[in-house]
């Protein structure tokens, strides 16, 4: 054992001094592999962190989410189904929502519309609470001032703003406005006793598939959406998106990976004599290609160190400034938020797997080849 | 077909080990049909050169499929969020019926490298590579499994559908259903710790032996695979619901969870690498009597043994520090 | 002792450029001699050399070392056999650029995982010897030819071979250089080491200590002079 360590100490002691000798070839191997593991890091540091924002979200949303259908389009719900929905057994808690999307002509982006359930964020009558997003989009350059709505040519609607939204939980409030019902219903010309959806708390959640189950038979009108359906479909969304980036990234690897193979197999002159005194002086073909293994070990762990911190960097400080259009979404308003940093092991262990394997795969026979030297070669 | 990271980077290893394998299956063939030490052509030296670059690319092998191991329950675990009724790596390996093969037979594809290059190993020490063409015949035995893991895995993933219903461990290993897994749990935690006891001592005694007598690997080997099974079976039956401090708990994937600090990786690991070194040295004690191995061979078991039953031990200390740090109480 | 019987060597066997560089060497090879191989360049003689030092395989015929056939072995115990019994200096010295003496001395060390303490700490012995100790951290290319040499001989020596090969020494040292490396050679000799050396340099073949001298041409022997020449 400590005659296996002493080995690799001297080999790799070898390889430091050799790659010392190389400092600027080696450091651009070193820069265009970082960039590769910078790409791909970063797509995973980002969906990871927008799936666990997503979970932190839901984790506050009721359980279930009832629509009306009619034609297979939902429609708006009448308060007689929120009492026919609470009244199931399993169910604690039935509510109607109001909600709605506006489309906002002059910034050319859809906000969503909402009458608050907490009363400690219900406006005063006439007045609004707004997400960060909706100033920025607005422009508004100066604190208090009035948003002004409208809904056709030549109508214009005021509402004071009460109060904006910090940026803690950006992701899902940046489009947010809230408003009073009556403000509400005069705004969309939304009649007394209709409401846009039911959401509904269960007392015991393992049981909310066999409450649904019979919910959905007793009201066929009526579509039942759990909440882990909507974190599915998130984290679908999210899969789909962060596989997206690695496709991106899978052609940079390929790229790296010819790169990487054509420097492996183009052989100095000089390497070659090396490799000839090496082998001459009594260096087996193992030793060579453990030398090698860690030149190969040493760039890759230098180039994931530095593609690693710089991801982290680019995601968490700099909010993925990059790519954050094609991962949140093509929405107008980008929600300005800072992303909590999600890494652990599975993401660590993938995104080794995914650099270093293409890596060797691209070298090991090259670096085979030139050990392979004949140890006399150097005698003729 | 759910399109994850880490999916593409398993798929990735089950493709670059199955072309690995596939080219080294072609190269055993040449070596089975034309591999003479004696001849002085220039085509044996080409051969005996490819052997180094076999071997390095079996020892990537190996490493990149244990990761790939880890990383395959991890992400099972993970990807419980999308399945309806998944909780831990259970419902999601449930998803479809290819989940548990294609795990047993990464498995095996991890025993199988490590078993190869124990051989490759001790081939290497004798001055007329006495073990080559075991060691090459084997490694064609290793192709299929190589890319039955690829087969495998790819349908397993290719049919991961978010709208079937799955079960979870609750399910699979309580003691109501028959079948393996509910029989390893119903085993009562006196008799199964009792069993795994009978196991590590006859593992110690044959392990003690084999080192002072110079024989009796295979002893030592079957042992280990009883420890193996043992261990498994314990894990499911007591330790874990030790881990969980819950009587009903026995999934041996969810003590993988952060929730109870990794624990499981203490105990696993251990015991696979320990399985594997104890059973290559049950392989290599086959090969006692070959003449040119007789100066090394013995040095290189006697260091396997001990790094086999080392391993047993990290794992059995891993298994009783589980048992006497948690509030469960099972026994008086 | 080294002995070949009835060696011969191809290169680019089978093909249009086939060369036979030793045909039918048979040849014995005292233990603590100092025997020097002579001829014209392409002879035949550093293709000789290889084979002795277990750095090429005969295409036919046989190698044996102190009674053990090495010429069969697998290149791996070849390789294992040329770092603990034979020492090399190349005609170039090939010293490693870029490197320092010491790490160039040590480099033949590196796969026998002996500890590194120990092992420069010999280099360090071996250089002091060689009077290179303020050289030692010197990058080689900074070396004068007499050091680059020494160098070169610190670095055959660091694994304590019983035989030293030395391929075409002296051919690019003047008479005052080659002296001192002939001195050094005596040293070697004195001390025990069985020495191999080409040369077509009559300043070497023809020198005092001289053991045996054996003469090739195109691949033959032709002429072989054995118990003390000068």
């Amino acid at each position: 054992m400590s005659t296996w360590l002493n080995r690799q100490r001297a080999l790799a002691d070898f390889t430091l001094a050799a790659m010392g000798r190389r400092r600027i070839k080696n450091a651009a191997l070193v820069m265009v592999y970082a960039l590769v593991v910078f790409l791909l890091a970063s797509a995973m540091f980002f969906a990871a962190s927008l799936r666990h924002e997503m979970h932190q979200v839901l984790a506050e949303a009721p359980e279930l989410t009832v629509q009306r259908l009619i034609m297979g389009r939902q429609d708006l719900i009448d308060a007689a189904a929120a009492e026919r929905i609470g009244a199931i057994r399993g169910v604690s808690q039935a509510r109607p929502r109001l909600w709605g999307y506006y489309y906002d002509r002059i910034s050319g982006a859809n906000y969503t519309v909402m009458v608050p359930d907490d009363p400690d964020l219900m406006p005063p009558p006439g007045e609004v609470m707004i997400g960060e997003g909706i100033p920025r989009a607005r422009g508004f350059t100066w604190d208090g001032a009035p948003l002004f709505l409208s809904r056709h040519l030549g109508d214009l609607q005021r509402f004071n703003v009460a109060r904006t939204f910090g940026t803690d939980s950006a992701l899902m409030s940046a489009d947010l406005i809230l408003m009073t019902e009556a403000d509400f219903r005069a705004f969309f010309g939304i009649p007394e006793g209709l409401f846009t959806d039911v959401v509904a708390r269960v007392r015991n959640p393992n049981e909310l598939g066999k409450i649904v189950e019979k919910a959905a038979i007793a009201n066929p009108d009526l579509r039942f959406v759990t909440r882990d359906d909507i974190e599915r479909t998130y984290q679908k969304l999210f899969d789909w998106r962060e596989g997206l980036m690695a496709a991106l990234a899978g052609a940079a690897v390929l790229a790296f990976v010819i790169f990487a193979a054509e420097k492996a197999s183009g052989l100095s002159a000089e390497e070659s004599r090396e490799i000839g005194i090496l082998k001459a002086i009594g260096w087996d073909t193992r030793d060579v290609i453990a030398m090698k293994l860690w030149e190969g070990g040493l760039v890759s762990f230098g180039a994931f160190l530095i593609g690693t911190i710089a991801a982290y960097a680019h995601v968490f400080v700099f909010k993925g400034a990059l790519f954050a259009p094609v991962l949140r979404g093509w929405a107008v308003i980008y929600p300005d938020f800072t992303l909590t940093p999600q890494i652990d092991g599975l993401q660590i262990l993938t995104l080794g797997l995914l650099t270093t394997l293409p890596y060797v795969a691209a070298t090991v026979v090259p670096i085979w080849r030139r050990a392979s030297a004949d140890p006399d070669a150097v005698m003729r | 077909m759910i399109f994850r990271m880490p999916i593409l980077a398993l798929l990735l290893v089950a493709t670059l080990a199955a072309l690995t394998a596939l080219w080294s299956g072609a190269f055993a063939l040449g070596v089975l049909r034309h591999w003479d030490l004696t001849s002085m052509a220039r085509a044996q030296l080409r051969r005996e050169r490819m052997t180094e670059l076999v071997s390095t690319l079996f020892g990537a092998v190996m490493l990149a499929e244990l990761a790939a191991l880890l990383l395959f329950v991890f992400n099972a675990d993970r990807m419980a969020a999308l399945f309806v009724g998944a909780m831990c790596a259970v419902g999601t390996l449930n998803v479809n019926p290819w989940g548990f093969p294609a795990l047993y037979l990464k498995i095996a594809v991890f025993f199988a490298a490590v078993l190869w290059l124990i051989l490759d190993r001790a081939d290497r020490l004798g001055r007329d590579y006495p073990l080559t063409r075991v060691k090459y015949a084997a490694l064609l035995g290793i192709v299929p499994l190589v890319f039955g893991d690829l087969v495998l895995e790819t349908t397993y993933f290719l049919n991961l559908r978010t709208d079937v219903i799955t079960s979870c461990c609750s399910k699979l290993f309580t003691p109501n259903n028959p079948n393996l897994a509910n029989e390893m749990a119903a085993l009562g935690p006196g008799l199964s710790l009792g069993l795994l006891g009978g196991a590590g001592v006859l593992l110690a005694a044959s392990g003690i032996a084999a080192l002072i007598r110079g024989r009796g690997y295979a002893l030592y080997a079957a042992a280990a695979a009883l420890v193996f099974a043992m261990g498994i079976t314990a894990i499911v039956s007591v330790i874990s619901v030790y881990i969980y401090e819950n009587p009903n708990h026995h999934c041996p994937f969810c003590i993988l969870k952060p929730e109870y600090g990794h624990y499981g990786y203490a105990l696993y690991v251990p015991l696979f690498l320990a399985t594997a070194l104890g059973l290559g040295a049950g392989m290599l004690g086959q090969f006692r009597a070959v003449p040119s191995l007789q100066a090394r061979l013995p040095g290189l078991l006697r260091a396997q043994v001990i790094w086999s039953l080392g391993g047993f031990v990290a794992f059995g200390l891993a298994a009783l520090w589980a048992i006497a740090r948690s509030n469960l109480i099972l026994f008086g | 002792m080294i002995t070949l019987s009835a060696v011969t060597k191809l290169y680019n066997e089978g093909r249009p450029n086939e060369v036979q560089a030793l045909r039918g060497i048979d040849l014995t090879l005292a233990p603590g001699a100092l025997s020097v191989l002579k001829g014209p360049s392409g002879s035949g003689k550093s293709t000789l050399l290889s084979i002795v030092a277990c750095m090429a395989r005969p295409t036919s015929g046989r190698v044996t070392l102190n009674g053990e056939t090495v010429s069969g072995l697998p290149e791996r115990f070849q390789t294992e056999l040329r770092r603990t019994t034979f020492g090399f200096i190349f005609q170039r010295f090939n010293l490693i650029r870029g490197l320092s003496v010491l790490e160039n001395v040590i480099l033949p060390a590196a796969p026998t995982g002996e500890p590194r303490a120990r092992v420069i700490e010999r280099a360090m012995e071996r250089l002091a010897a060689l009077d290179l100790t303020p050289r030692a951290l010197t990058p080689v290319e900074h070396l004068s030819g007499g050091e680059a040499q020494r160098a070169a001989i610190a670095r055959a020596l660091i694994n304590d071979p019983p035989i030293l090969i030395a391929d075409e020494p002296t051919a690019n040292l003047d008479t005052a250089l080659t002296e001192r490396f002939l001195d050094i050679l005596r040293a070697e000799r004195a001390a025990g080491r069985t020495l191999i050396v080409t040369s077509h340099d009559p300043r070497i073949w023809g020198a005092e200590g001289v053991d045996a001298v054996i003469e090739l041409r195109d691949g033959r022997i032709t002429h072989e002079i054995t118990g003390g020449v000068a």
